[in-house]
Formats: C-alpha cells, sequence, structure tokens
C-alpha cells in the first residue's frame, strides 16, 4: 500500500467559547497539513489557542467548523474514538501516566487498549523503552522516575502503536532547560527514525527552530515563522 | 484480559503496594455484612433445621392422628406400609403422668412405644446417655435427662407413675395404686424441652396407665429417602384412612412456630442487608472520588483511544470487584465465626452469668447453625449485584467526562 501524501489536513477549523456573554473566537479558519515524517512546530502566546488546536486536530474536541482528515479520511470526534488508537500518540506536558502502573504496563497501554498483549507487543515496549534509555527502569513506577524520566515513558508510550502522528504538547513545559533539550532531541530523533509526523506545540524557539516547519498561532490563525 | 479489566485490578490493587487502604477498607466494609448475614442465616436456619432433626428423629417424618383412639392399630400401620413412600410405621400412646421419686414429683409428657416396630421409625438409641433402650419392658421407663436430673434419680433407680386415670378410679370409689418403675435409660435430645420433661416407656405400660385396652393415640410413620414430608402425608390422607384419622407431616404439625420462625430470619435478613447497602454506599462514594481524583487519567484513557464504555466499565469493574472479593471475605469471616459459634455464644453467657438462662431460653444446648446452600447464593447474589449498582453511577460520571474537558480542569 502506498503512502498517503498527507498525514493530516486540517481545513478551516474555527472554534469559540462563551464567556458570561462574551463569545471569545479561539481559532478563526486554521488550515494545516502535515506530510508523512514531517515535523511541524506550532508557537504562540499563551492563550492563543494551541493545546485548543491540539485537542481538534486529535478529535478530542469538536470543531464549530471546518474539516479534517487523517491519513485521507475525514474524522469527527465520534469516528475518530476507534481511529486514534491506531492512529496518533500523544505527549503531554504533565506526562500523565498512570501511577499504579510500572513504566513498561504504562507503555503497554495504548496496545492495551488496542487489543491483545502478545510477545511481539511486549517486545516493542522493552524496545521503546530501550530507546528512551529506560531499558532498566520498566518495573518502576512513575513515582520512583524523574520528570524527564516520566516524559521518555510518556514518549515511549505515545510510539508503541506506532502511530503515523505524533501530538506532543509542550512536552518541555515540566523540565528543567537541560532535561528539556534532552528530550525534544529524543523526542524528534525517534520521530525522524520511525517516519513519524510530529507536531509540537512549544514555547521554546530553539526547540521549534529543530523541527522542520514552524508555525505561529497568533489572532486564531496559523503563520509561517 | 480487556484493558478496563486489567486497569481496575490494577487500580485496586496498585504494583508494589502491599496495603492498599482503599481497597482494604472498601472490601472489609462489605465482607462484614457478608459475614453477618451468614452467620444470621445459619442461626436462624439452624433453629429449623435442629427442630426438624429432633421432630424427625424421635417421630418421624409423618404423624397419623386421630380425633378419637386408634382401635386396630396393627390393620392400620399394614395399611399404611402398603402407601408408596412409606418407609415403616409404629403405634404410640402418649399422654401426661405424674411420677415421684423419694417424695419430689414431676409431671412429664409420656409416650408409649411399640418396640417391636419403633426401632424401624425413630432413633432413640442414638441419644441414649446412660443404659439401654434394648432393657426396656412394661416395667420400667427410659427419663430425659434433664428430668432424672431434677428427680434424683438414675439408671437402676425406681419411680412411681400416676396417670389420670386414677382420678376416674377414685371417682367411683375403686383403688388404683401407682405403678412402680425401674429406671433402665436416660436419654438427650438436646433440645432443653424434650431433656426436661418426657418420659418414655412400652405402649403397653402407656395403654394400661391410661386405661386405653388396646387402642393408641397415633402412628409416626419414616418416610423412605428423597420423599417429602408434605407430599407423603399428602398421600397417605388419599389412601383411605378411616374416618376421624388424619395424617401431619412435622411441618403442618409446627406450622405457626415453622412460619414465626421464617419471617424472623426474612426480617434480620431484611435488616441486615441494609450493611451490605450501607457498605455499598461507601465504595460508591469511594469510586466517586476516585473518579474525581483520577479525572486526567480518565482524559488521558480517551486520549489513548479507549471509548466511554470502557472507561465507564473500568469503575463498574471496580465495584463489582470489591464486591466479590468482600463477598469472599465475607464468608470466610462468616464461616469461621459459625465454626466458633458455641465458644463466643457461651463466653459471653459465662461472662455476664447467663449460661442457664440461654439454655433455658434457646431450647438447645449447643447453639444450632445450619447454612442453606439456597441463602448464600441469595447472599452472594444480593451483594454482588448491589455492588455493581455501587459502581454503576461512578462509572456513568468517568463515562460522561470528555478527554477535552478532563484536561482543561486538569
Amino acid at each position: 500500500m502506498s503512502e498517503p501524501s498527507l498525514v493530516l489536513q486540517a481545513t478551516g477549523l474555527h472554534k469559540s467559547y462563551r464567556s458570561g456573554d462574551r463569545q471569545i473566537e479561539v481559532l478563526a479558519g486554521v488550515d494545516l497539513t502535515v506530510g508523512p515524517g514531517e515535523s511541524v512546530a506550532i508557537r504562540g502566546e499563551s492563550g492563543a489557542g494551541k493545546s485548543t488546536l491540539l485537542n481538534l486536530l486529535a478529535g478530542l474536541d469538536t470543531a464549530d467548523a471546518g474539516r479534517l482528515e487523517w491519513n485521507g479520511v475525514g474524522v469527527t470526534p465520534s469516528s475518530a474514538t476507534g481511529l486514534r488508537n491506531r492512529f496518533l500518540g500523544m505527549v503531554f506536558q504533565s506526562f500523565y501516566l498512570i501511577p499504579e502502573l510500572t513504566a513498561r504496563d504504562n507503555v503497554l497501554m495504548p496496545r492495551r487498549i488496542g487489543g491483545r498483549i502478545d510477545a511481539a507487543a511486549r517486545q516493542r515496549a522493552e524496545q521503546l523503552l530501550s530507546n528512551v534509555g529506560l531499558s532498566d527502569r520498566g518495573h518502576h513506577l512513575p513515582t520512583q522516575l524523574s520528570g524527564g524520566e516520566r516524559q521518555r515513558v510518556a514518549l515511549a508510550r505515545a510510539l508503541m502503536n506506532q502511530p503515523p502522528l505524533l501530538l506532543a504538547d509542550e512536552p518541555t513545559g515540566n523540565l528543567d532547560e537541560r532535561t528539556g533539550d534532552s528530550v525534544i532531541e529524543l523526542l524528534l530523533g525517534l520521530c525522524a527514525d520511525t517516519r513519524t509526523s510530529l507536531i509540537l506545540v512549544t514555547h521554546n524557539p530553539a526547540h521549534a527552530a529543530k523541527t522542520q516547519r514552524v508555525l505561529t498561532l497568533h489572532a486564531g490563525k496559523l503563520h509561517h515563522g | 484480559m480487556p484493558w478496563y479489566f486489567y486497569l481496575a485490578l490494577k487500580q485496586l490493587f496498585p504494583s508494589g503496594r502491599r496495603f492498599p487502604f482503599f481497597t482494604a477498607i472498601s472490601v472489609l466494609g462489605v465482607a462484614l455484612g457478608v459475614g453477618l448475614l451468614v452467620v444470621v442465616t445459619s442461626v436462624m436456619g439452624g433453629f429449623g433445621y435442629e427442630i426438624r432433626r429432633m421432630i424427625v428423629e424421635t417421630e418421624g417424618e409423618v404423624q397419623i392422628k386421630s380425633r378419637a383412639l386408634i382401635a386396630d392399630a396393627d390393620r392400620l400401620v399394614e395399611q399404611i406400609e402398603r402407601v408408596p413412600g412409606v418407609d415403616a410405621a409404629t403405634p404410640y400412646a402418649s399422654g401426661v403422668v405424674m411420677i415421684v421419686h423419694e417424695g419430689r414429683p414431676a409431671y412429664p409428657a409420656m409416650r408409649g412405644l411399640d418396640l417391636t416396630t419403633v426401632g424401624r421409625v425413630v432413633n432413640l438409641s442414638h441419644y441414649i446417655r446412660l443404659g439401654s433402650m434394648d432393657d426396656l419392658d412394661d416395667d420400667s421407663v427410659v427419663l430425659s435427662s434433664e428430668l432424672a436430673q431434677s428427680l434424683g434419680v438414675t439408671v437402676g433407680g425406681r419411680i412411681e407413675v400416676y396417670s389420670p386415670l386414677m382420678i376416674e378410679k377414685l371417682r367411683s370409689d375403686e383403688i388404683f395404686l401407682a405403678r412402680e418403675v425401674r429406671v433402665v435409660g436416660i436419654l438427650e435430645i438436646g433440645h432443653q424441652q424434650l431433656d426436661s420433661s418426657m418420659l418414655y416407656c412400652t405402649v403397653r405400660l402407656a395403654q394400661d396407665l391410661y386405661g386405653l385396652g388396646s387402642s393408641v393415640h397415633g402412628i409416626n410413620v419414616r418416610a423412605k429417602s428423597g420423599v417429602g414430608e408434605d407430599e407423603l402425608a399428602a398421600r397417605l390422607n388419599a389412601s383411605g384412612l378411616p374416618r376421624g384419622v388424619q395424617a401431619f407431616s412435622w411441618m403442618d404439625s409446627f406450622e405457626e412456630f415453622l412460619w414465626v420462625l421464617n419471617l424472623e430470619k426474612g426480617m434480620i435478613f431484611f435488616l441486615l442487608l441494609f450493611i451490605v447497602i450501607v457498605a455499598a454506599f461507601s465504595v460508591m462514594s469511594s469510586l466517586l472520588i476516585s473518579v474525581v481524583r483520577k479525572t486526567r487519567e480518565i482524559g488521558l484513557l480517551g486520549a489513548l483511544g479507549a471509548r466511554a464504555r470502557g472507561v465507564a466499565a473500568c469503575f463498574c469493574v471496580q465495584g463489582v470487584l470489591i464486591g466479590f472479593f468482600g463477598t469472599a471475605a465475607g464468608l470466610i469471616l462468616g464461616f469461621v465465626a459459625l465454626a466458633l459459634r458455641n465458644d463466643i455464644v457461651l463466653t459471653i453467657a459465662r461472662f455476664t452469668q447467663r449460661e442457664e438462662a440461654l439454655r433455658r431460653f434457646y431450647q438447645f444446648s449447643n447453639l444450632p447453625a445450619h447454612t442453606a446452600p439456597g441463602d448464600i447464593i441469595l447472599i452472594i447474589g444480593l451483594t454482588l449485584v448491589i455492588s455493581l449498582f455501587a459502581g454503576l453511577i461512578p462509572a456513568w460520571r468517568a463515562a460522561r467526562l470528555k478527554p477535552v474537558e478532563a484536561f482543561r480542569n486538569e
């Protein structure tokens, strides 16, 4: 099967929220395309709507208007639920590891939700833990890991189902600069190695500069640079 | 294993934690309710069961009674034994007598037994504590244990027996001397009322004392194995018994008492079920707190592609698992308490110096217990259903939580 020309295509996404009597338009017609293996950074001020955009792209929220396609297939929040497990991985600022599970079980969780855990899945989880430099920490609980280690576990988890697209929402926001740098290096390296497309939301211009394309969300629209 | 079941297990029993406090408290609440239900239903069931055992072992499953005396008992016994389901039958004569030993009187119920057939219907020898039923003849009696104790007589002693017939004789200026008999056995059934007031003799002695001639008062019937007592009583009544003669199952004879016993059992079951319901409310409350506490994890599950029904199932399963482990622990707790019930009750009775009152009030020398499988199935079923309901509301809350809202709240 040939690779689709676009992994993600968003056209004219609108989103507004009601705040008291006012209607606040957060996204005013966002267009975005991401090709296979491409990395895109989205920057913007706090409150510019970066997380809102990411939630729409992940099919977690409903746009007021606009169209979203994953691998050329139109998706809505209801149809996205079934596809999300295989199509995209997500990395969050606060890691969001399940505290009752070990690092290994956290990595395996997307596969568990998508189906059964077999030997191949366990082997892949070990490989991913090894890739993020945590092969000897698989049996540790999140509380026994540092912030950087937790984010690396979250990264391994996001890649578990070999998704074509990875969405990262300020993944270094809770980390110190040095740890943040290493996590970004790892994130970009792994995505490049596996030809996983990446949308990285970040405040950090240095991190954004490491991606292939930098966009800025301003006044509800995406701008180059 | 489905992911929601796996995650439910992990949330109840997290990796690396030896004592999950929330789980332990929730399970303990359910276990206490289930344990109490098991103990109380078993003890209440035990009273009914002991009464059945006692009656069946001393009188057979079915009693044939007559408004008047039964004159031709042998022919009627033969007729009864031909009815399908009847194992054996034995005639008896009964009444109240006065007995005296060394100036001490007592007024026990007398039961005259046909020694040739009684062994096929009831097994009184099983309850003999001193002497032997084999030594019983027309000049001897067997006394219940507490009666013998109150009179101060033992095996080999002699007692005088007076019957109401003597009053009749005195009216017609006849002298009817008391019958002096030997005590050849002391019998203990385990029921305070019977052990304090029963005298067993031959049917001929009873007939002499009451002036019955060859008549008897009734016939005890033993059912064949697997034949129900009500069914057999109905069959006997349909078999053409003489006029005025009727068959009663032991349950008919104690119908009101058994009804009261069942009512008490039902009421106590209903009241104690509230302990399980209260425990379920505490489980529900804990799970609701858990839903709020785990908002971001619920959002994460959605982000990982979990469907709302899977998230709901995760919390529902937690409720059911708490119910399951609580039920298992409660059953163990209940059965251990049942095994130790006599020690527990006697300790309390000794401590409060009410041992004698306990025996007198409850009729049994030991606290009876009989666990009916139906009761246990009912307890398990109800507890699991209540636990399931306890998990449903938190599950519904969790399922309604949209990932994006979960992240936003976070």
